[in-house]
């Protein structure tokens, strides 16, 4: 009856807000990431996993630093294994071996022209080419850009 | 000293157009120390070794005397030997002199140094370290440096010896340089190139008809291996590419005639970027050049299907046909079936080179694969070739040549990690060492010469020179800080690229059109031969 007073006086003071129960806010936040940022979040638990994991999130992240932006780049880059393979196997490695400092490159203020662009797509294509046929065993050609540690 | 060192000039100072030359005479200074960083004269080694090997007894003997060498006196740059060693000697007026030098070479327990093949670390490093452990690894690099150009000499007069016929005495050398060769370092540097070497002389010597040429499935895999464990097939592929991406600019039908398909790992990234090009992709034909395959297996045709799977999944209209022929100068222009309406890009990976051992029942070799390149009226042709001088008549120029050479090319291999493609590559590299030095006549396939031979040859065939543009440029830079190594260099000559380790260019890359010459036989050639099909 009248008992349950000051218990239900809290309860409506502490609403709890789950992130989880909204998923528009979250991708909205994840968007926002950074690549290291965003492989953690998809450790969190399987929705968060899920959204991380979306290509359209990494699209974003893999040219947000180049300009201009490449256009009609997406279908390619869907056919050739999506956007957040992309950014792992090739644009990671690239940017940031490429942003060693001892090299001159006209890159200003970090921002990406159209050659590394390119070289990463081509590079993209090779290793597309050699997962679609077993013949050529293990050997991939792009091993040479992979470290031990790889955080995805 | 005098017969090879007239013969072997300072690599460094020839062949590419930006590193700096160092302005030696070269019959004064030792060639082959001078490309170890060492100015020495010729007349002059034996006695700076001498006083080398009295310096060494010095130093042992003497500790307490060093370490005060360490903080206080001021030593010379090491390079000119001899008055450095004549300054540390010096500083030693009262030592006894020690008439046996072979008290040094007393077995010591210290693991062997990783001596690169021309490292100057070893002298260098005296005055930094304890006294003791500085005592036994002087010793120990002392060997190791002694050794290892005591078996570049032995190789020089093995490869001299074989040239005159003389086969007895090369086979003394042999054993000798085999001896020679457990007291030093297999692992890297001299001591595995010139096992290398020592192995294809004494088959040269012993069993000449055990010839080097391998399955072509064997083959495949070696190069496969190579493509992953160096960056030279890679800078090849994408220099070629973008050249040929470049010449199809405004054509809508083009078609690539690839002298040496093997994997096709070239075309993925080539069909990637006509898919993006501005315009939309053009139809791309491609037509592969391989050996036959045995067992029935048709492996050019699978890698035709392979590509089509690509070029379907990016949206690149595409076809691929196959021509098998054990020799380019076996194929005939009709066979590739090329089409006057579309744009030609032939390339050519390391191949032309095999077409110049001449043959008198098939003419020259070279010749009829020129003319019929340029009576297909390509748009491009993208040569890419080894760049060193393994084709000149004497025996001995080409054995010096090629230890310069393959002793560069497994420098740079030293920086790859990557295991088994790092030791199936240098099989690779070995393959072609033995050809080179074992092979002669129509199986002495690798004849490699130097870009500015070939530029004399194809403008000779009625080729002019393309240049590779910028963009070329920034993405063999690129490509190459990839690469964990930074011994690396990319340079430009004339249109050209050279890829090069440490400023010794290995490999060039350059692209040809037909020359605006008024060729009358040219065109009506290219049609009659499309309609007798």
């Amino acid at each position: 009856m009248s008992r349950a007073g000051p218990r239900e006086k809290k309860k409506k003071h502490n609403i709890q807000f789950c992130i989880n129960d909204h998923p528009d806010i979250l991708i909205e936040i994840l968007q926002r990431l950074d690549d290291r940022s965003l492989s953690v979040a998809a450790c969190v638990c399987r929705l968060w996993c899920s959204i991380s994991r979306n290509d359209s999130l990494w699209e974003s992240l893999c040219f947000s630093h180049v300009s201009p932006p490449p256009s009609n780049v997406r279908p390619v880059v869907l056919a050739l294994g999506g956007y957040r393979r992309l950014y792992m196997v090739c644009l990671r490695p690239v940017l940031t071996r490429l942003s060693r400092p001892s090299l001159e490159l006209d890159r200003v203020g970090g921002v990406w022209s159209r050659n590394e662009v390119q070289l990463s797509l081509s590079l993209f294509s090779v290793d597309y080419y050699e997962r679609l046929g077993g013949r050529l065993g293990e050997a991939s050609s792009l091993m040479f850009l992979c470290k031990p540690v790889n955080v995805s | 000293m005098a017969p090879y060192s007239s013969v072997i000039s300072p690599q460094g100072c020839s062949s590419s157009s930006s590193s700096s030359c160092a302005g030696n005479k070269p019959s004064e200074i030792d060639g082959l120390l001078a490309g170890a960083g060492y100015k020495v004269r010729s007349q002059d080694l034996r006695q700076v070794a001498q006083r080398l090997e009295r310096l060494e007894t010095v130093m042992v003997n003497a500790p307490d005397e060093f370490s005060q060498l360490a903080t206080e006196a001021v030593h010379y740059n090491p390079s000119d030997i001899a008055s450095w060693v004549d300054s540390m000697l010096s500083e030693f007026h009262n030592q006894p002199e020690f008439s046996d030098p072979t008290n040094y070479i007393n077995p010591v327990v210290v693991p062997p140094l990783q001596a690169d093949t021309w490292s100057n670390e070893n002298v260098q490093h005296c005055q930094l370290l304890h006294p003791q452990q500085q005592q036994q690894l002087t010793v120990v690099a002392t060997i190791e440096e002694d050794s290892g150009i005591r078996l570049v000499h032995l190789l020089m007069g093995c490869a001299e010896s074989v040239q005159r016929g003389d086969a007895s005495f090369a086979g003394s050398l042999i054993e000798e340089m085999q001896s020679l060769l457990t007291r030093v370092n297999t692992v890297s540097g001299i001591g595995k190139v010139a096992g290398y070497f020592i192995d294809a002389l004494s088959r040269r010597l012993f069993s000449p008809q055990n010839a080097c040429a391998g399955s072509s499935v064997e083959n495949e895999i070696l190069y496969h291996h190579f493509y992953e464990a160096c960056p030279y097939l890679k800078f090849a592929h994408f220099t070629a590419n973008q050249a040929i991406l470049e010449a199809f600019d405004g054509h809508d039908c083009v078609h690539v005639i690839d002298f040496n398909l093997m994997h096709g790992l070239q075309w993925p990234a080539l069909i990637q970027a006509l898919a993006l090009r501005p315009g939309g992709p053009p139809f791309l034909r491609l037509t592969g050049i391989g050996p036959p395959s045995p067992d029935g297996r048709d492996s050019l045709r699978e890698i035709g299907l392979k590509l089509a799977e690509l070029a379907w999944s990016v949206n690149v209209r595409f076809a691929f046909r196959g021509v098998a022929a054990s020799r380019l100068d076996d194929v005939k222009p009709w066979m590739l079936q090329v089409n006057p309406r579309e744009a030609v890009a032939v390339n050519s990976i390391m191949q032309l080179h095999r077409l110049l051992g001449s043959d008198p029942t098939r003419g020259s070799p070279i010749d009829t694969v020129l003319s019929w390149i340029k009576s297909l009226n390509p748009k491009i042709v993208t040569v890419v070739e080894q760049e060193s001088n393994h084709n000149q008549p004497l025996f001995v120029d080409r054995f010096t040549e090629a230890l310069f050479y393959y002793s560069t090319m497994f420098d740079s291999l030293e920086a790859c990690t990557l295991q088994p493609e790092k030791s199936v590559a240098e099989m690779y590299i070995q393959k072609e060492i033995c050809n080179v030095v074992c092979c002669e006549g129509l199986s002495r396939v690798e004849r490699h010469e130097p870009l500015v031979k070939w530029t004399e040859r194809l403008n000779g065939a009625g080729f002019s020179s393309l240049h590779l543009g910028s963009n070329a440029f920034k993405q063999a830079s690129m490509l190459l800080t990839l690469f964990s190594a930074e011994g690396y260099c990319v340079e430009e000559k004339d249109g050209c690229l050279t890829l090069g380790w440490h400023s010794r260019p290995l490999i060039s890359a350059s692209a040809w059109q037909t020359s605006a010459l008024p060729d009358v036989g040219c065109l009506p050639l290219a049609t009659i031969e499309n309609t007798i099909l």
